[in-house]
């Protein structure tokens, strides 16, 4: 569709070419940023949305693509505009990115992407209609939690289909479904007829190609297990469809057929009926994982049965594999462990076990007897207990639901997790009868109504404020992360935290993010939270009411175990998130990469980002830019500064009264520049302190204009200004600095873009001075992200006043970061410059930069920064 | 919390705006019934009063606009609370003119639908001036 559209663009675009001006081109740039912004906003947006706190139906998502696809096709149009056209490629790039997002809107994955066979370890998130809910949960935990899964394979439900399809077999079940459901044939023999269809089906070659190689790649033995469509999720299908352990890699393709078959018992075609279900098309992927010889086996269930009141885990245990334990038959070794630290474990009782299954040569399984020794031994070590007991939990935090678990102790004494399920029971439904708003009344508020969701949930545990690294590499399994800020690198440690509070920070950040990756709730924003929570004070946090509870609410924390839904597993929430996973991820970063182009872009924020960039660098382009437009009026700025500053004003940036083709700075009218200029002539700030070079030479060399037939440094430093905004190159020697900002009456049109990258010494030193300017834009309350030496910072939204005053603290920065390169030779100058600067500059910044100096200047007097 | 418990009925054909309402509004501290099919909670308000309806408009079936004046005619003390995703003016105000107590267009935050709530309970139980 878009590639009509370039054609038209391209012929319409051409005949106007010769005829378009700078002012004409200025706005479309400023267009395009201003698209750029929005697009931004609406994809942080989305991800906000991603989070829980807000209730959106499919319609947003719809509107919300709609959206972004129209912002994306102006800014396209935008650059090549700007560009002459040198950006087309762009319009195929927005058919590749968006179609798949239409199609994810429209349902489902087209079957014809969907590879047959998936790797366990490759296999998407948030896909069970593709891999089953039994993979799919694997798939999670491989990919969330990093606990240690046997290897194998998913045949998907595409293959499913291709196998009914070869087959003709899909009118032949819906024909027998039929006449089962209207009463005609009873359901025994309609079962056995399906059934039998499957098991006499013949799986198309391509299919059993792709099942084989996986097959033979890998292990000889296989658990191949069902994993359909709605299994271990909202519905349980327990046990009704079927399992087969130890199969020999040549008996694969016989196996998976079986598997099929059962998704037609008269048990699951019952329960789908009592489910209503039987409208849907069932769907069936298989798993198959490689066997693990397991030395000793058993099951996890983080409620316990017997006594759901008490806040435990319950573990059994035996020798061999796990068919011992799973189905009762034998008598096990048990274990209750407490849920809260230190995890006591309060019964172990070791069984008097008479034998253990062990794999059979050929397959299946064969029982053999212990020996008088073993039978009373316990079948694993109390430490496999306790870091079971562990697993258990961070289970059931990340999945929300009480968890039962199959795990086994592999040959090298190494303990897998071979499958989690949600764990149904009577008795925790029961529960639901008590009054939560009563019971949760009782606990003394510590927090209430401040904040933001970034992550909707109920978590609890022991207080642990983070500052430092040191606190990080003691942060325990479970307890809640409090930090002042949203640190990106704080995301290490949120997998284990049971929820995280923060004093600053975005919603739309990347610490944010992280949290919803993991499933963390998350509230952010939170003033001065850390004067009221302390280390090791037992909290609970419920961002459903934006409540922070003294004390570990049992009620609650079961309360929200047993709710019907969790919002994470539902339908929209899963949409959104696959929807985000093409628009969100940032691959092109480097503007210097082979693949920054139209064509190496892989989502909707690659095209934001890529566009972006080249409209930036299109006005960065001085010399040709001006060549395009010589009627242009181009003014130099008069300055005892050695900054060569020539000005284009788009109107109301100068005094009208100025004139010939010099202006003094006081001519200045634009509000922005005059912010700037103010930072960059403050007495002090075009430094002349003495560092260890030569500093005429470096001088000379930072501020030398370059003649026209010089190098790659060639470039005029260029302000593009009206009243109320400029766009400023400034090429200070190697360092390049652009800033744009707008100072409008209503702040809600402001920002500041902030871009500096460039230097002559080496990339360790420059990445310190990257760290530098970070430290210090950040305690201005900037967005900064650093990539090697690049630094952008942003900031948006304020009041003009407040904007005036951080481009005046640019303009010193500007002057400051010149001679950063020389100073920066070890990672502890970082906090001391940083200090120096803010030193420097006290009075400028205000209360948050005060407080910046002095974490800055404890963090000079304490230890090096990492 | 003083009185008896306040009854809720939600009402919305998209079951997650249910799944994730009930549980909020019991913990609130009331009692919440809902439906994803409007004909059963016409058929539900027929049977019982109840002190605040919060309900979508578009719906396939009887749509928002029946039920809330339904549930007026029978109990003109029921506050209705509208919610939907076509939020223009035009329903505002017509929801507005048949009696409703406030409007929240999709997609809300639960907070937003948990203030509102509290201001109608606030009025039913006469706190308001």
């Amino acid at each position: 569709m878009f590639s009509v559209l370039e054609k038209i663009f391209h012929r319409l675009f051409a005949r106007k070419q010769g005829l378009v001006g700078f002012p004409q081109i200025f706005e479309h740039f400023q267009e395009l940023l201003q698209d750029h912004q929005k697009a931004m906003e609406l994809m942080a947006d989305m991800g906000e949305k991603s989070g829980g706190d807000y209730i959106f139906d499919k319609k947003y998502l719809y509107d919300s693509v709609r959206d972004l696809q129209t912002l994306l096709l102006r800014m396209v149009k935008g650059l090549n505009l700007i560009a002459s056209d040198r950006y087309l490629g762009l319009y195929s790039a927005l058919d590749r990115v968006f179609f798949p997002i239409e199609s994810e809107l429209q349902g489902r994955l087209r079957p014809s992407d969907a590879p047959y066979v998936i790797p366990l370890a490759d296999a998407p998130v948030d896909s069970p209609e593709l891999t089953g809910g039994k993979a799919n949960t694997l798939a999670e935990i491989i990919h969330r939690l990093h606990l240690p899964v046997p290897n194998g394979f998913v045949i998907t439900s595409r293959a499913y289909y291709r196998f009914l399809e070869r087959n003709n077999l899909e009118d032949r079940i819906h024909t027998w479904i039929e006449s089962w459901i209207s009463g005609k044939e009873p359901l025994l023999k309609a079962s056995s007829q399906i059934r039998y269809s499957i098991l006499a089906g013949v799986i198309p070659q391509d299919l059993a190609k792709a099942i084989r190689q996986h097959a033979e790649d890998r292990g000889h033995y296989w658990a191949v297990r069902s994993s359909a469509y709605g299994e271990d999720g909202e519905l349980s299908f327990a046990g009704l469809h079927r399992t087969e352990l130890n199969v020999p890699s040549e008996q694969i393709l016989e196996t998976y057929k079986m598997v099929l078959a059962s998704l037609y018992s008269p048990e699951a075609m019952n329960y789908r009926r009592r489910m209503g279900m039987m409208g849907e098309e069932a769907t069936m992927a298989v798993l198959c994982q490689e066997m693990v010889r397991s030395q000793a086996s058993g099951v996890l269930r983080t409620i316990c049965l017997e006594s759901p009141e008490q806040d435990c885990v319950a573990i059994y245990a035996s020798f061999g594999l796990g068919r011992t334990t799973v189905e009762g038959t034998d008598a096990v070794d048990h274990y209750v462990a407490e849920k809260e630290p230190p995890y006591k474990i309060k019964i172990a009782e070791i069984a008097k076990k008479e034998r253990q299954l062990k794999p059979a040569r050929g397959g299946g399984e064969e029982a053999m007897l212990l020996s008088q020794d073993q039978q009373l031994q316990a079948a694993v070590s109390e430490e496999t207990i306790r870091s079971l007991v562990k697993w258990g939990l961070a289970l059931e935090r990340y999945f929300k639901r009480p968890q039962e678990i199959e795990w086994a102790v592999d040959p090298n004494g190494e303990c897998k997790l071979l499958q989690c399920r949600r764990l149904y029971s009577p008795e925790t439904v029961g529960e639901a009868d008590k009054d939560i708003c009563e019971s949760c009344s009782q606990y003394p508020v510590l927090v209430q109504d401040r904040g933001v969701v970034a992550h909707a949930g109920v978590g609890s545990g022991p207080v642990r404020v983070v500052q430092s690294n040191d606190d990080m590499a003691q942060f325990p399994d479970g307890a809640v992360l409090v930090t002042r800020y949203t640190a990106p690198w704080l995301a290490q440690i949120v997998p284990k935290a049971s929820a995280l509070i923060a004093e600053r920070g975005s919603v739309a950040g990347h610490l944010a993010t992280i949290t919803r990756e993991f499933r963390v709730p998350a509230l952010i924003g939170v003033d001065k939270v850390t004067d009221v929570l302390k280390d090791g004070m037992e909290i609970t946090l419920d961002t459903h009411h934006r409540v922070i509870y003294s004390g570990r609410l049992q009620e609650l924390i079961r309360y929200e175990l047993i709710q019907s839904t969790v919002f994470e597993d539902a339908p929209e929430f899963r949409h959104l998130r696959r929807i985000l996973k093409r628009v969100a991820p940032l691959h092109l970063i480097d503007p210097q990469a082979h693949d920054f182009t139209p064509e190496g872009c892989q989502s909707v924020h690659d095209m934001i980002r890529l566009i972006h960039e080249k409209a930036v660098q299109e006005l960065i382009d001085l010399p040709a830019f001006l060549k395009r437009f010589k009627g242009a009026k181009v003014w130099t700025l008069a300055s005892d500064l050695p900054i060569g500053l020539k000005i284009l004003d788009l109107g109301g940036g100068l005094d009208p009264l100025a004139e010939g083709n010099t202006v003094r700075e006081d001519e200045i009218r634009s509000l922005p520049l005059k912010g700037l200029w103010a930072g960059v002539s403050q007495p002090g700030t075009w430094s002349t302190e003495p560092v260890a070079v030569d500093i005429r030479g470096l001088m000379s060399s930072l501020t030398r204009n370059w003649d026209a037939a010089g190098t790659a440094l060639d470039g005029f430093n260029l302000a593009v200004i009206s009243d109320i905004y400029m766009n400023l190159h400034l090429r200070l020697g190697y360092h390049f600095n652009l800033i744009d900002a707008r100072m409008h009456d209503e702040a809600h049109h402001n920002h500041i873009y902030f871009r500096f990258v460039g230097g002559v010494t080496d990339i360790t030193r420059r990445s310190r001075r990257a760290q530098v300017l970070a430290d210090i834009l950040s305690d201005y309350h900037f967005k900064v992200t650093i990539k090697g030496d690049l630094v952008v910072a942003r900031i948006l939204h304020l009041p003009k006043e407040e904007i005036y005053q951080r481009l005046q603290a640019l303009g010193r920065l500007i002057g400051f970061t010149r001679q950063l390169d020389i100073q920066l030779r070890n990672d502890r100058d970082i906090a001391e410059t940083v200090a120096s600067f803010f030193h420097q500059h006290a009075e400028l910044t205000g209360a948050a930069s005060t407080e910046g100096a002095e974490n800055e200047r404890k963090k000079a007097q304490g230890s090096s920064v990492g | 919390m003083n009185g008896k418990k306040l009854r809720v009925l939600v009402l919305d054909d998209e079951p997650i705006v249910c799944k994730r309402l009930k549980p909020a509004l019991e913990k609130q501290g009331y009692e919440v019934d809902a439906f994803t099919e409007s004909a059963a909670a016409m058929n539900q308000i027929r049977q019982m009063d109840y002190d605040i309806i919060i309900t979508d408009l578009k719906m396939k079936g009887v749509d928002g606009m029946q039920l809330l004046e339904e549930a007026k005619r029978r109990s003109p003390k029921t506050e209705v609370v509208v919610i939907t995703g076509f939020a223009t003016m035009e329903t505002a105000k017509e929801s507005f003119h048949k009696g409703v107590f406030d409007f929240v267009a999709k997609p809300f935050k639960l907070s937003e639908i948990q203030d509102v709530v509290s201001r109608a309970e606030a009025k039913i139980r006469g706190l308001e001036n």
